[in-house]
């Protein structure tokens, strides 16, 4: 391959197969070679019919000169602003016999079109470079052969064909029976157009799903996989764009080369990010690096493509490995770093990448295959699987979370029910022991110990039988008394009060005296607990009963009233009779000291004036307090109902 | 027998007690003793078979309560008034009886005087009322008609269920006096009426609490089966 050829004519790479590499890459990706196909290495160039321009140009590529012989795979480009070149390349094979089956020429990797004839024959044409249109082959073509065209012994295969500014490529050809190459054209148009078209798709679907994942919650790790997604979208669709319009060459190829750049770069500052790196200066280098080679490619018109392939495209293969490096190293130190398997596809990027520069500078021949394209949408997948797993980890913990804390809530709800419970249920036995306890203390002060100084009096036969009937009664005074006081839920004090005169009126108008009760200046109510409603009781109707007994009064005059007003209410009763008075001897008797023990345990002022033949005046006074409405029970209910609440919300 | 004669049944399972009233009766010569019975059997039978002014009853007897007695009496026999005899004269006991159709209530030590007064008063179109239970009749019937606790202190504004109220402000009036200790003629003083008049006033208190809770009452005798419809 003489140098001066690269300099002035298309440029030619030759390539030094590595054998061993191609056969694992055959094994893996393309099988090259069938067992009755047979796999033609080398071809002779020769330039066919230059137009006048090329030829004032290039005197050398002048027809008639001799043929060049190269091998496959070839790789070629042409400067830009080149005309087209019209070139025949003929390829040999040889044949012990002519075949009684069809036949088949399969054309890996070949960038252009052409005619193609065996023999002299034609056989077939692909849609071929001309001045309207640009094509840029990507898929395996596949011509079949009549056997009755071909002879025993050497055959020729030729391609007349025209190309024109740009990269070119013909990988391999081969010919066998068509059922074996028609395998091996299915395999590579696989590989090359549908997992291309099937990367499309991945990346489509990744630009959704990362860029829903980016709406919903704004990290920057999202977005970088949505724009390295569509990125690659926009390199595949560039790629899968085989024929266009001239005018259109130039766009289509920036935008895979931006595509490409762009891809790399998102996912190489991806890689930082996910490394838990955020170094705004070293993404806006990383940025700018990938924008220089589209840059100068559309500042160059393409002109510095084929060098930027070379030289600045693999450096962002290294800034790729660079942030692939710093990943595992942060995970071998255990910090924070990507996903095994994010590291594992952007490993599985680099050699793909790596084995595509290997083909570009014929260091390996793997007839051309796109490794890049095949790596890209598992590299996506790769960082994809990590990020969805994440999310829906997210989504499971947030819904145990929300259902623990529900739980939580309902158990706090039934703690506090049941605190409510024992609280109210400790509350009424100790509201029941006390109530029973004034019943026991009440029994045994009241009704208990007059039957039982009665029991003694009969026993020691000092009653007679009128005196006898009137400790009952009084007993059964006192028995109403406590109904009285205690039947209703509120004691009303005016109308027990009333009950008593009720009760007592017709006993002292039999004993011929008048009683006098004027209630005129009594609340219509005085809700009054029992325990003191009692003992009031108690004291009127005890000096009501010494009047009745003791005073040989005519009359008895019961004044009541409350007078004040909030806490300074009083409730103030006098009793005064017009009759003997107490004498000397009573004075320190059982009856006024009930009466005084009774008005002290309440806390009641009691003054009893007496006076010899004129009267004894017993008067009351009790601090009653404000009308306070009794709805005590009802708060508690309404406080725990809040406490629950509140505990809800929280 | 004399046509004005005030004739009696004594419903009483006590012996003792039923002598007592007996004899209280028997010693009037304006009354009569039609019958004693001493449970809810045979005072059915009497009830059935006896024409009578006045029904003495003990609410709790061998084979039941007397309330439904009392019932049926005040039912079928509209003109005759009915007397609890209580031990108490608790307000539970006094006013279901007065709910049932009872118009008055005696205690069982009243002296005679006392019986005979009260059931004279009765006869006359009276009730005697003691001011607890002038305060539950009062109480009742705010509860009945206001649907709302029977609390003294949330005892809603006479106003807000007026047309529900079936005491007129008068009746209302006398049961808060009589609650408040008061006796017929101090109270009779202070509206200036006749203590006749007050007392007529309070049976017509207990009457239309008995109507009132006759809804109740209606429902339960036809399901008793003491209802012909």
């Amino acid at each position: 391959m003489p140098y001066r050829a690269v300099r002035r004519q298309p440029q030619i790479s030759p390539l030094k197969p590595l054998r061993l590499l191609a056969a694992a890459a055959a094994l893996l990706f393309l099988s090259t070679s069938a067992a009755g196909a047979i796999a033609l290495h080398r071809l002779e160039w020769t330039f066919a019919a230059p137009d006048p321009q090329a030829v004032a140009d290039n005197p050398d590529g002048s027809p008639g000169a001799p043929p060049s012989t190269f091998d496959l795979p070839l790789h070629w480009s042409t400067l830009e602003g080149s005309p087209l070149h019209r070139v025949a390349l003929r390829l040999h094979f040889g044949v012990a016999a002519v075949p009684d089956q069809p036949w088949a020429v399969l054309l890996s990797h070949f960038s252009e079109g052409g005619r193609f004839s065996v023999n002299g024959k034609f056989i077939g044409a692909i849609s071929a470079e001309s001045n309207e249109r640009h094509v840029a082959w990507h898929r395996p073509q596949l011509l079949t052969l009549d056997p009755a065209l071909m002879v025993e012994g050497d055959n020729q295969i030729l391609i007349e064909t025209t190309y024109g500014p740009g990269l070119h490529e013909l990988a391999g050809v081969e010919v066998g029976p068509l059922g074996e190459l028609w395998n091996s054209y299915a395999r590579a148009y696989f590989c090359d157009i549908v997992w291309t078209w099937t990367g499309a798709t991945i990346a489509t679907l990744a630009v959704l799903v990362f860029g829903a994942l980016w709406l919903q919650r704004r990290e920057p790790v999202p977005l970088f996989l949505a724009v390295a997604s569509l990125c690659w979208l926009g390199y595949c669709a560039a790629w899968l764009t085989e024929v266009m319009p001239v005018g259109l060459r130039m766009g289509v190829e920036l935008v895979a080369l931006a595509g490409l750049a762009a891809f790399l770069a998102a996912l190489s500052i991806t890689l930082m990010r996910m490394s838990g790196l955020s170094r705004r200066r070293e993404e806006w280098l990383i940025g700018l690096y990938a924008s220089l080679g589209p840059a100068m490619a559309l500042g160059t018109g393409l002109r510095a493509e084929p060098y930027l392939l070379l030289s600045w495209q693999p450096g962002l293969y290294l800034i790729l490995a660079a942030a692939t490096g710093v990943g595992l190293y942060r995970r071998t130190r255990g910090l924070g770093a990507p996903h095994p398997l994010a590291l594992a596809g952007a490993a599985a990027l680099l050699g793909g990448a790596l084995l595509d520069m290997g083909g570009a500078v014929g260091l390996n021949a793997f007839g051309g295959a796109p490794f890049l394209n095949y790596m890209a949408p598992l590299m996506l997948v790769a960082l994809a699987a990590p990020l969805i797993d994440g999310l829906i980890r997210t989504m499971h913990e947030t819904e145990a979370a929300r259902v623990e804390l529900e739980t939580r809530v309902r158990e706090r709800e039934q703690l506090l029910k049941r605190n409510f419970e024992r609280l109210r249920e400790s509350e009424r036995v100790k509201v029941e022991s006390q109530e029973r306890q004034r019943i026991m203390q009440d029994m045994h002060d009241g009704l208990g110990s007059q039957l039982m100084s009665a029991l003694m009096l009969v026993e020691r036969g000092a009653v007679s039988n009128d005196q006898f009937a009137q400790i009952l009664r009084e007993s059964i005074d006192d028995m109403r008394l406590a109904i009285d006081a205690l039947t209703a839920e509120d004691a009303d004090l005016t109308a027990s009060l009333g009950n008593l005169r009720f009760r007592m009126e017709p006993r002292l108008r039999a004993a011929g005296m008048e009683l006098t009760w004027d209630a005129r200046r009594l609340p219509e109510e005085i809700g009054l607990h029992p325990d003191v409603v009692l003992p009031i009781l108690r004291i009127v109707q005890e000096a009501l009963t010494n009047a009745l007994k003791h005073s040989g009064a005519r009359a008895v005059r019961v004044v009541l009233l409350v007078e004040g007003v909030g806490d300074a209410r009083m409730l103030d009763i006098r009793i005064a009779d017009n009759g003997a008075g107490i004498s000397e001897e009573r004075v320190g008797g059982r009856g006024l000291l009930n009466m005084r023990n009774r008005a002290q345990k309440i806390g009641a002022q009691l003054k009893v004036e007496t006076a010899a033949n004129v009267g004894t005046t017993v008067h009351l006074r009790f601090r009653i307090g404000p009308a306070v409405p009794n709805t005590r029970s009802q708060q508690t209910v309404l406080n725990t109902q809040a406490v629950i609440e509140r505990a809800r919300q929280e | 027998m004399s046509a004005d004669q005030i004739s009696i049944i004594i419903v009483e399972d006590e012996p003792e007690f039923r002598r007592r009233f007996a004899q209280i009766i028997d010693s009037e010569p304006t009354m009569r003793l039609a019958g004693v019975a001493a449970n809810k059997r045979e005072a059915q039978a009497l009830i059935d078979r006896e024409e009578f002014d006045v029904m003495l009853i003990d609410l709790g007897l061998p084979d039941g309560t007397g309330i439904d007695l009392i019932r049926n009496v005040s039912q079928r026999k509209p003109d005759v008034d009915i007397m609890v005899v209580t031990v108490f004269g608790d307000e539970q006991h006094v006013v279901s009886s007065i709910e049932a159709g009872a118009t008055g209530y005696i205690l069982k030590d009243s002296t005679p005087a006392d019986v005979i007064s009260c059931i004279r008063l009765l006869r006359a179109g009276g009730s005697p009322v003691s001011p607890v239970v002038a305060r539950s009749v009062l109480r009742a019937i705010r509860s009945r008609m206001g649907g709302v606790a029977t609390s003294s202190n949330t005892v809603p504004p006479r106003s807000a269920n007026a047309e529900n109220n079936p005491l007129s402000a008068r009746e209302t009036e006398i049961l808060q006096l009589l609650a408040k200790g008061m006796s017929f003629n101090e109270i009779g003083e202070i509206l200036g009426i006749s203590p006749h008049t007050v007392t007529a006033h309070i049976k017509k208190i207990y009457r239309k609490l008995a109507v009132h809770s006759r809804g109740e009452a209606v429902y339960e005798a036809s399901q008793m089966g003491l209802l012909k419809t």
